[in-house]
């Protein structure tokens, strides 16, 4: 155990932080603190072009590996960079779902072919990605998706047919991950593919979602005939399942590292309030921004454990990092309630109309989203008692 | 002892709650955003005709003519149906503080009756509020100043509209400049006057926010039988079960807590603080308590405008923040607690005001 940096990290710090002062300034200015959690659907062109700022200057993508057009940072570095780039303010990655799902899982599953086609978009801050997993009859039981795929002989293509539902950001998309059942017989996680399709094609409609905020960053997303290059296929047909777990562990991985950085800009902003206000006089209130603290560095102290133990970063879901969700998520939640209740009656009242949230009361309602997307509060207890603890299984009635 | 409602404050409450059910559903609430002043003529010329806007109001200045206890249920029932129409605050707290002052002001009575006869409304209030709800349709503001109450007509003053994050509330912050003339009361009246009404506000708040509460549990339960996932309806999962069940046992005890405070309130109104405090406090619980596990059981679903949750949802978040958010009350419970004075021994079940 070493549970500190070393003079070489520290000096890497001072190169990440120096860049960011120069960088982040002029138009970028009006982007600090902002894209957050509830925000998201906020300055899309604005922080696209900032992501292609970050990608000249070789920071985006820093943990991949070089030979893919990443920084080969490790961890530590990426957990300092994380750290500059929220302690400055620097917006939430608007290419995040490439960055942080797609990327690593071509990395992990793809093939050379793949790897050239999509990491150096990705790199590049330029080609966007959404995620095609949920559908209308599989959220939590994700395996019961109905969209399917056929391959075309003729056309020598997949052709896609279904629908996927609160797909988030992909009106801003190039690129959406697919998960389709490639054998028309088969059920649950068996007979799956996993896709990579271009969303600029007349096979595919997207229709926005408004969500309880007003605004809408998930989306329908419709296929009817939809085309897929034969090659974009990760992984042999109905593997789809293998890669889409092997996804979502690095959804609960390294990607988690900034997130928690924006905690703490947000317990900040709490923290501010309640001095600002009077909040913080009341003792209640204290011990609750006291609690939101320690949990925050809890969470930051047992990811780093988690990382530290991940070894080659194959993406296998581990214990720690299911339990990891359940925790932020639960705890992300409560910052919200803490949130309103430091603003008092404050809370109630919007910036303007028509229904213009302040930032922590979009917060206030995204928050109750993060126990739900990735993976519900009760699945994610239910996968830690089962598959962590060896309970016994939920009987499960097989699929249609 | 008898902690159970009369067959005719029941009866009172049932037909209140069949006329609600009846007339608002969600898709009126919506409706009702889209317009311009969000509330209905109809709607309440039906609720002056059942006499709701003088419940409160003694018989003598053309109300109803009833007590706090007698109307916390109905209050429940505006609640359930996420009532927009102002009627809860009206008639359980701006009518009563003038009915207070009517027998020796004739501007009171006056518009008493014209309450009661449905050609005026009021709106009320307090420093422990940021703003004012449905002034921007009411005749009358009731305004405090310092120890002064004031009665003002609203085109003698000048609104300015507050967006709420419940779409269904209307919020107004008020520029006005007082004069001896408007004052109705002032001095000791005035202070408690204004104290009393802080707790009838939190008790109506307390009350809706349980109908909310019950509402939004009963949406889920049915939304757990239709919903499938694994083949079968999510509600099977004991995960779920368990969510809405404690959701019903803190529902269920908060009642408990508002009852006994509409009955001190209705009976010894000076004595009411800690009562008050407390319902607002276990209300304001039950009814986000139930929001939040009400979200978390329609998955994305419960996320989206579209899916009705967020009505309920939105005004349980606002009515907890309204006449006094949880941290207020709680201090006021606390500080009556370390009173010397406090009566919290074992025989002080019902305290110093065992009525
Ligand atoms: C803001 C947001 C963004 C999202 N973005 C994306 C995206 O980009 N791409 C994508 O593919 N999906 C996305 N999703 C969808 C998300 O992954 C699903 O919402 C999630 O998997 C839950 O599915 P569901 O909403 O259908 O809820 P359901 O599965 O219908 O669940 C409803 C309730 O039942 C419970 N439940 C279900 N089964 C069980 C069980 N066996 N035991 C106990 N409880 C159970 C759940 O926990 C939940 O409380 C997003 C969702 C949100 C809210």
């Amino acid at each position: 155990m070493k549970l500190s940096f070393s003079a070489e990290d520290e000096l890497f710090r001072k190169e990440v932080a120096a860049w960011l002062n120069d960088n982040l300034v002029g138009e970028f200015t009006q982007l600090k603190f902002r894209g957050g959690p509830g925000d998201e659907h906020m300055f899309p062109e604005e922080r696209k072009a900032w992501e292609q700022k970050l990608a000249e200057g070789g920071w985006t993508c820093v943990g991949w590996p070089k030979e893919y057009g990443g920084r080969g940072c490790s961890i530590e570095q990426q957990v300092i960079f994380n750290e500059e780039y929220a302690r400055c303010g620097a917006p939430g990655h608007v290419g995040h779902i490439g960055e942080g799902l797609a990327g690593p899982t071509i990395i992990a599953f793809g093939t050379e072919e793949q790897k050239q086609k999509y990491l150096p978009g990705i790199v590049a801050g330029k080609e966007l990605w959404c995620q095609g997993y949920s559908e209308p009859g599989a959220g939590s039981d994700l395996a019961n998706v109905k969209t399917k795929a056929r391959f075309d002989e003729e056309k020598g293509k997949w052709i896609i047919n279904g629908q996927k539902v609160w797909t988030s950001l992909a009106h801003e998309s190039d690129y959406v991950f697919v998960i389709a059942r490639t054998d028309p017989d088969s059920v649950a996680h068996k007979g799956l593919g996993f896709f990579l399709m271009k969303m600029d094609q007349p096979g595919i409609e997207v229709r926005g979602i408004e969500q309880i905020t007003g605004t809408s960053e998930f989306n329908e997303v419709f296929f009817d005939d939809a085309e897929c290059e034969a090659d974009d296929i990760v992984g042999a047909p109905g593997e789809g399942w293998k890669v889409a777990m092997g996804l979502l562990g690095f959804e609960r991985g390294v990607s988690t590292l900034g997130q928690q950085m924006q905690f703490q800009n947000e317990l900040n902003q709490v923290i501010d309030i309640a001095k600002e206000n009077g909040a913080y006089q009341d003792p209640t209130i204290r011990q609750r921004i006291a609690k939101a603290h320690t949990e925050l560095k809890i969470m930051r102290y047992n990811s780093m454990r988690m990382l530290s133990g991940q070894g080659g970063g194959d993406g296998s879901l581990q214990k720690e990092a299911l339990i990891y969700k359940l925790f932020w998520a639960t705890w992300h939640r409560s910052m919200g309630e803490l949130a309103m209740d430091v603003m008092g009656p404050e809370s109630e009242i919007l910036d303007g109309g028509p229904y213009e949230l302040s930032r922590l009361q979009s917060m206030y309602l995204f928050v109750r989203s993060d126990t739900i997307y990735g993976g519900t509060n009760e699945i994610q207890r239910n996968i830690i008692a089962e598959r962590g603890l060896g309970m016994p299984k939920e009987p499960r009635v097989a699929a249609k | 002892m008898d902690f159970t409602f009369t067959e005719d404050q029941q009866l009172f409450a049932d037909s209140v709650k069949d006329f609600l059910q009846g007339e608002i559903t969600a898709e009126s609430i919506r409706a009702s955003w889209e317009t311009e002043t969000g509330r209905s003529d109809e709607l309440w010329a039906q609720i002056t005709e059942l006499g709701l806007p003088a419940m409160l109001v003694p018989e003598e200045f053309g109300g109803l003519g009833m007590t706090e206890l007698d109307v916390v249920l109905m209050a429940i029932e505006c609640g359930r149906v996420a009532l927009h129409e102002p009627i809860v605050e009206m008639a359980m707290v701006a009518t009563p503080l003038l009915a207070a002052l009517a027998p020796n002001n004739e501007k009171c009575a006056d518009l008493l009756g014209q309450i009661a006869g449905g050609e005026a409304k009021v709106a009320i209030a307090h420093t422990v509020n940021h703003v004012v709800a449905d002034a921007h349709i009411a005749d009358y503001l009731i305004l405090p100043h310092a120890d002064q109450i004031h009665l003002v007509a609203q085109a003698d003053v000048k609104l300015e509209a507050q967006e709420s994050v419940d779409p269904s509330r209307r919020l107004s912050t008020v520029d006005w400049t007082p004069s001896e003339a408007t004052c109705i009361a002032s001095g000791a009246e005035g202070v408690a006057l204004l104290a009393a009404t802080l707790n009838r506000g939190a008790l109506a708040s307390a009350a809706q926010m349980i109908g909310l509460a019950e509402a939004m549990v009963a949406r889920s339960v049915q939304y757990s039988e239709e919903r499938q996932q694994f083949g079968k309806p999510i509600g099977v999962n004991q995960a779920l079960k368990h969510h809405m069940a404690n959701c019903a046992v803190k529902t269920e005890f908060a009642k408990a807590p508002l009852y006994r405070a509409a009955y001190v309130l209705s009976m010894k109104p000076e004595s009411a603080d800690f009562a008050i405090s407390h319902a607002k406090v276990v209300a304001g619980e039950a009814a986000l308590f139930a929001a939040k596990n009400s979200i978390q059981l329609h998955g994305a679903m419960g996320y989206t405008w579209e899916c009705d949750l967020h009505i309920w949802m939105k005004r349980s978040w606002a009515l907890d923040k309204f006449w006094g958010h949880a941290g207020f009350h709680k201090n006021r419970t606390h500080q009556w607690l370390m009173n010397p004075n406090a009566q919290i021994g074992a025989d002080n079940t019902f305290g110093a005001v065992a009525i």
